[in-house]
């Protein structure tokens, strides 16, 4: 059996008066991509606060490696569909901040960053500030930043949606591939379906608010093509797209009287 | 949103236009004086203005009188500016106390600082520190108000960025806080050059012997509006020095 790297069991998280989601039990293996989709308003954001440590479940509990993370921080890598660069930062000392908080020693700190920073196609542009770089750049350099500190888990709440096509399928593929390299784990939401195809290995959909797992979708695409450009003209693919958006609830607005 | 304040670049154009501008209004105000439409008693001549400043500044009066007032409003400026800053910062990491002291403030931002003078009077004397007393405190509540203000706009995303990656509360502040708040530092700095200078300048008027306060208070009181107008004129040409100051430091202070 694949080793577990993160576990949910039964998390339920509630407002007052209001239900965000209910009964989410999953676990996500290592080397997995795991995407999250379902309908907007379904609570996918507020579930992956409670998976970071950064809103206390109702009920339930997460473990990563075995050990209770409620209430904790610092165990998964977050980014988000803003890249939340610091302006006054350079590139560098932005994908550093994660490891000075973790008190890091600096020359450490630094060695890690750059080796990162250069594997990953942004040599030259370690002292730039974000204000000069593209947002392809810029959110690839996020990526770095969550990457720095070596998470075990990386949580990817829709962070391409704000991008141009072109340079969302291209750092699709990126991400995937380099999580898979490092054996790293992660958790995509995103409501975009073909993204949640090519980049997971499972699907789950999220039903309509309270929101709770509808469906799981393994997604087996030929092995050969794990490119998501390619991935999308496989006849794979359209069956896997055609499986998620019958499962999904249509959003509350478009639904039928 | 971050306040910025781009007054664009010099341009010999526009500064003909400014002096124009300033030149027609005082040409404008001389005849209206000289055809007896104005009174001179009443609103002063900018011949009889020009020979009255070239008087004091020969007699040094308006240089010590300017010199004065400069060091009262900058050292009231710093302290002011530097205590409100720190205040509105570490206010951050302690939302329990700043809602405690939030009406405090409210409150006190609310009173004309004048209505304190007499309490300053009474605890700093007459001298120096009075006024510079009154200038700290005018800025330290500018400061503190637009400090604080700023801390509340940081990105809450940001805040949850630092939590994620296992930041404390202080290390938040550090990082992210403190430096995204400096636009409104800075911002809060330029306000304060004029309200350091009503600090002074009102401490001279309530109790002084010398500042540009007291030479348009006490000129004032013997109707040389001439005298009166060169104070007022002086206290612009320091306003705008002043104002040179801040704008140096907001060029040094840019993070972007």
């Amino acid at each position: 059996m694949k080793d577990v790297v993160l576990r949910a069991e039964g998390l339920s998280l509630s407002f007052p008066g209001v239900l965000a989601f209910r009964a989410i039990s999953f676990a996500l293996h290592r080397r997995e991509v795991l995407a999250i989709v379902g309908p907007s308003g379904c609570g996918k954001s507020s579930l992956f606060n409670v998976i970071a440590g950064l809103q206390a479940p109702s009920e339930g509990r997460v473990e990563v490696l075995g050990q209770p993370v409620a209430g904790a921080t610092g165990h998964v890598g977050y980014m988000l569909q803003k890249d939340l660069l610091l302006p006054w930062r350079s590139v560098l000392d932005n994908v550093l901040l994660g490891l000075e908080i973790r008190g890091v020693k600096r020359a450490e700190a630094e060695a890690r960053a750059r080796a990162l920073i250069e594997a990953y196609g942004l040599k030259g542009f370690e002292a730039a500030k974000p204000g000069t770089l593209s947002g392809g750049m810029r959110q690839r350099v996020a990526f770095m930043r969550t990457l720095a500190p070596d998470p075990e888990v990386v949580l990817l709440d829709e962070p391409f949606s704000a991008l141009d096509f072109q340079t969302k399928l291209l750092l699709q593929r990126e991400v995937q591939s380099i999580i898979r390299e490092r054996a790293k784990s992660a958790i995509l939401v995103t409501h975009d379906i073909g993204e949640a195809i090519v980049m997971a290995d499972r699907v789950l959909v999220l039903s309509r608010r309270p929101g709770t797992i509808k469906s799981t979708h393994v997604i087996a695409l030929p092995d050969a093509v794990r490119d998501p450009v390619e991935a999308r003209r496989t006849p794979e693919f359209q069956a896997h797209f055609d499986a998620i958006w019958s499962d999904l609830d249509q959003p509350v607005e478009a639904a039928p009287r | 949103m971050t306040p910025s304040r781009k007054w664009g670049g010099f341009s010999p154009a526009l500064l003909a236009k400014q002096v124009l501008l300033v030149a027609g209004i005082l040409a404008a105000w001389e005849w209206g004086v000289r055809s007896g439409v104005m009174a001179a008693y009443i609103y002063g001549q900018p011949s009889g203005i020009y020979a009255k400043a070239r008087g004091l500044i020969a007699s040094g009066e308006l240089l010590t009188h300017t010199w004065v007032t400069a060091q009262e409003a900058v050292a009231g400026f710093l302290i002011g500016s530097t205590l409100g800053s720190l205040c509105g910062l570490l206010l951050w990491l302690s939302p329990g106390f700043a809602a405690v002291v939030r009406p405090v403030m409210i409150a006190i931002n609310g009173v004309p600082k004048i209505a304190l003078a007499p309490l300053i009077i009474v605890w700093f004397g007459i001298g120096m520190e009075a006024k510079i007393a009154i200038a700290a405190i005018l800025t330290f509540i500018v400061s503190l108000i637009a400090t604080f203000a700023g801390t509340r706009e940081v990105d809450q995303d940001l805040i949850r960025l630092m939590r994620s990656l296992g930041a404390s509360r202080f290390q938040t502040w550090r990082k992210v806080v403190a430096p995204a708040t400096l636009p409104w530092i800075v911002s809060a700095l330029r306000l304060n050059v004029g309200f350091a200078l009503i600090g002074a300048v009102v401490g001279e008027y309530i109790s002084a012997k010398e500042g540009l306060g007291y030479l348009v208070y006490f000129s004032g009181t013997l109707y040389d509006l001439n005298a009166v107008w060169t104070g007022i004129f002086a206290l612009m040409a320091l306003a705008l020095v002043l104002d040179r100051c801040v704008t140096f430091i907001e060029q040094k202070a840019r993070w972007a």
